[in-house]
């Protein structure tokens, strides 16, 4: 591939340190040191441009069963109404895999992290995976309701059979870590428990959620997964839900642990509505606790649907669907809900909801320790975070919003306190270094020589939101694929994963677990080459050790 | 056995594509039909009728939309066969030809051994069959069967929610007192699953019986196992899915997605001439279309031993058997490989579409 210099734009990277205007220049799908004595094949001038590495989305639910169970829900809220461009089949086709690779290109997104994938549907996942043009996608594998798990913690097990168990779901899975959302929460729900805390019991194994997290959290550390646990804690959503989020950050043993979606527990109970934020209270936790990161899932005023594997929450809320109706799956072990929400700026909860989300990002202090998202499409759909960067980056922006709220919201959160504005280097940090750190990727997020040349450059002006959400020029792998917000083609990204080391005899036990328990060969659920349409589809990323 | 046909005639495979696109191409509205193919060769006809800015439908889709109706106007609720097999101390089975429609079901949910999981482990599982086929249920011993024509399975079910709720029914007092018992026994279930398959039910009872799964959740847990459409279909909708957002009965006519099922049903397409090409795909079994139209410019897709002798046919390997294909399992409720049984060098449904579509250009796009 050609050499090609970008010239003179204000390169945003972070991970390099570089706030300042300079060149970029890459060939072969990577960044390069300027070559001595070679001149560019093309020189493309950015001059007046903000220049990143491509973005990288760490937790949003673009595949998989669960995703796709909604979109057959909810036909009414993703009806599409253009025709496509040249070269770019269902590129309009909405929620489609390949709308979904166009729209977070056009945005300068390259990596986006599927935090959901079950071991018995991961094969559909990567299916899904394959037909999401241009970026590159990667996925968490879900543990933590499933019984091999729960039997081997009740049995007291050596941590060694169940870091074995850990190593190799993830390689056979073929994903970059793990995801356990409300542990034993979900088992306990087919029991017909309708509640369960972080010190509730399973019943039959006699284990409580904090055991649970705490014996992944060990594994995950030991063999050499670079990604933290990546945690979705109990009591998703309830007043009050504060108290779990501290206690969990308590007993996170000083390791490091990833919580997810954190707006949806920062909950207090105070006001007549006993329902307040505790945004504040939440972030200084953070911000004393290092070990820690979270992402947000800000919630943005919109119609969407709520997707998650912690069915216990999710028939909780069915009864405030809207439109009135669900799925509900009680899979092997985590499955699924579906329910489909609006969130609405007049809805005095919701509006807490907002606030407390943009408390959490403006009052944790390192902008590598708290990420971007709206738990897509959770709090609101992914293509909203053009809009969420203008409101992090104007406390004006957030008055005007704040006046529109319900008056007696802001009785009960800090937001109108706060003046801080995210830079543009705390943008990147969020997005790009931070996120890349996160996963322990050393060759994306950021625009160094050696680094996957994923390249975003926008053109700075008044609509902050515009500029992110139509990039002037996207390179994925040094190939130019959106020019002036739009997809000229498509590449084809790949999937991302981790191999890490275990003793083989694991293998052994599971093929007669299966056996036993289902009367299945385990092969059924693996993801092999061969199932994929293409024989390059995955890429494999280094573990820690 | 000729590897490609036309009006009955053998023809080069080479020429054979070349003619399909021409075919294609050349319709104003072309319909992808049939579409019993494995999740490839799904994902290679719906990119084709895309391009064509056609419609694509698949041959099971009246049971598959009537699941599917129910979900999106109402809500459902689900378990994998495995759940059901190990936690399921009540399995209500719902109408005849569950065995048919799935040969694997009684080993599967394991009916005739205990639950395994729960307070209910190891006591014996309560089975109900309402309207089984012939002596259908006799394979699982101490099955409670009630018999019901398939007209009358809406009626029971409904008869069971009202009793559920307390509400009053029209039935003399001995059938009261019977379906009051069966209720009872639904409402002690610790996790109830309801069996059912769509080819024998219609939207309004699926509707009753997951609303009675609603109910039944306020204070136990109840859940259902659906069976899939014939020749691949639950794999296709998924596909179709995460493809284009929706499920089959789908059209491009516009350059996007539009979903229909009255519009883009492929019979009314065909018969009403609205479609004036169609692609059909049976590499199962090689099943007929059901429009009656005889005139359409027909290519078909489908095995060796199904040849017509009218339009252009091109065999197709049978997905699993002669080639590796991914399909949605029964069995676990996900995506799997099967491995060839007895592999051939046909082409798959894939590298058929494939092959047509390299001769069918990208056309105009705006």
């Amino acid at each position: 591939m050609a050499l090609t210099v970008l010239r003179g734009g204000h390169i945003v990277d972070p991970a390099t340190g570089q706030d300042a205007i300079g060149d970029v220049w890459f060939e072969d799908g990577r960044i390069v040191e300027r070559p001595e004595g070679r001149s560019a094949d093309h020189e493309i001038d950015v001059s007046g441009h903000i220049v990143m590495a491509g973005a990288i989305d760490i937790h949003s639910h673009i595949a998989g069963g669960n995703v796709n169970t909604a979109r057959l829900l909810l036909p009414e809220l993703h009806r599409a109404i253009r025709a496509r461009l040249a070269d770019t089949p269902l590129s309009t086709a909405k929620w489609s895999s390949y709308e979904t690779g166009r729209l977070y290109a056009q945005m300068g997104f390259t990596t986006v992290v599927e935090p959901a994938m079950a071991p018995h549907h991961a094969l559909q996942t990567h299916l899904e995976f394959n037909d999401v043009p241009i970026i590159d996608k990667g996925a968490l594998t879900v543990l933590g309701n499933d019984d091999f798990l729960l039997g081997m913690l009740r049995d007291g097990e050596k941590d060694g059979a169940i870091n074995d168990y850990v190593a190799q779901t993830v390689e056979n899975t073929r994903s970059l870590g793990l995801k356990c959302i409300n542990p034993g929460g979900v088992e306990a729900f087919k029991e017909n428990m309708r509640a369960f805390g972080l010190d509730d019991v399973v019943p039959f194994y006699g284990l409580t959620s904090r055991q649970i997290f705490q014996a992944l959290q060990k594994s995950t550390q030991a063999v050499g997964i670079a990604h933290p646990l990546h945690l979705h804690m109990n009591n998703l959503g309830l007043a009050g839900n504060i108290d779990t989020a501290l206690a969990t950050i308590d007993a996170a043993q000083g390791l490091p642990l990833h919580l997810a979606h954190v707006q949806f527990y920062a909950y207090g109970k105070e006001g007549k509505n006993g329902f307040s934020s505790a945004g504040a209270l939440f972030a200084e936790k953070v911000n004393a606790n290092p070990n820690v990161s979270v992402d947000v899932g800000q919630v943005m005023f919109s119609d969407t649907v709520t997707i998650s594997s912690d069915v216990l929450k999710q028939f909780n809320s069915l009864p405030g669907a809207i439109p009135k109706k669900g799925a509900i799956f009680d899979g092997d072990a985590n499955g699924g809900g579906i329910v489909p929400y609006a969130y609405k700026i007049s809805n005095y909860y919701n509006a807490i909801q907002w606030a407390a989300g943009l408390e959490l990002f403006l009052l944790i202090d390192n902008p590598e320790q708290v990420f971007f998202t709206t738990d897509h499409p959770n709090g609101g759909p992914f293509t909203t975070y053009p809009e969420l960067f203008a409101l992090l980056m104007s406390a004006d922006l957030r008055a005007q919003h704040l006046a529109r709220l319900p008056a007696d919201v802001l009785e009960h959160t800090t937001l109108p306190s706060i003046s801080r504005e995210y830079t543009l280097y705390e943008i990147a940090q969020m997005s790009r270094s931070g996120a890349a750190k996160l996963f322990g990727f050393v060759d994306r997020g950021r625009l160094s020589p050696g680094a996957v040349a994923d390249i975003a450059v926008y053109k700075p002006g008044r609509d902050v939101a515009g500029m992110f959400r139509r990039a002037a020029l996207v390179f994925k792998d040094g190939a130019l694929v959106v020019r002036d917000g739009q997809v000229s083609h498509y590449t084809r990204g790949k999937t991302l994963h981790i191999r890490p080391r275990y003793d083989q005899q694991i293998t052994n036990r599971l093929d007669s677990y299966y056996d036993d328990l289902y009367g299945l060969p385990r092969s059924i659920f693996d993801v092999p080459d061969a199932a994929l349409p293409h024989k390059d589809a995955f890429a494999e990323v280094p573990c820690r050790i | 056995m000729e590897t490609a046909t036309l009006d009955g005639k053998a023809i080069a495979l080479g020429d054979a594509y070349k003619h399909a696109a021409k075919i294609l191409s050349g319709a104003a509205f072309p319909l992808v039909a049939g579409l019993g193919a494995d999740v490839a060769g799904a994902r290679a006809a719906i990119l084709l009728a895309e391009r064509l800015k056609g419609a694509f439908d698949h041959l099971a889709s009246r049971e598959t939309l009537a699941d599917i109706d129910v979900k999106r106007s109402f809500g459902m609720f689900t378990t994998t066969a495995n759940e059901a097999r190990l936690r399921g101390d009540c399995v209500v089975l719902i109408g005849p030809g569950l065995t048919r429609a799935w040969p694997g079901m009684l080993e599967r949910l394991a009916l005739a051994e205990p639950p395994r999981r729960g307070a209910q482990a190891q006591q014996p599982r309560k089975v109900i069959w309402v309207g089984p086929e012939g002596d259908e249920a006799n394979a699982v011993p101490g099955a409670k069967v009630i018999p019901a024509s398939v007209q009358e399975l809406s009626g029971v079910l409904a008869a069971w929610r009202a009793r559920f709720g307390g509400r009053p029914v029209a039935l003399g007092a001995e059938k009261v007192a019977l379906i009051d018992g069966l209720v009872e026994t639904l409402r002690n279930a610790r996790f109830g699953v309801f069996v059912w398959s769509a080819s024998t039910l219609d939207p309004l009872a699926i509707e009753m019986m997951q609303a009675l799964v609603i109910e039944l959740n306020a204070t136990t847990r109840f859940t259902g196992v659906h069976i899939g459409g014939r020749s691949g279909a639950s794999g296709v909708t998924q596909a179709a899915g995460w493809m284009t957002g929706f499920p089959p009965r789908t059209g491009f006519g516009r350059g996007y997605p539009e979903h229909d099922p009255w519009r883009f049903e492929s019979s009314r397409l065909v018969d009403s001439g609205e479609a004036d090409a169609a692609l059909w795909i049976s590499a199962f079994d090689g099943e007929k279309p059901s429009w009656s139209r005889a005139d359409i410019p027909l290519i078909t897709l489908a095995p060796a031993h199904t040849s017509p002798s009218r339009g252009l046919f091109i065999k197709v390997g049978q997905p699993g058997v002669t080639h590796d294909a991914v399909l949605m399992s029964q069995e676990t409720g996900g995506m799997t490989l099967r491995k060839a049984s007895a592999p051939t060098d046909a082409p798959s449904v894939a590298q058929a579409i494939g092959a047509i579509m390299a001769e069918v250009s990208e056309g105009a796009w705006r």
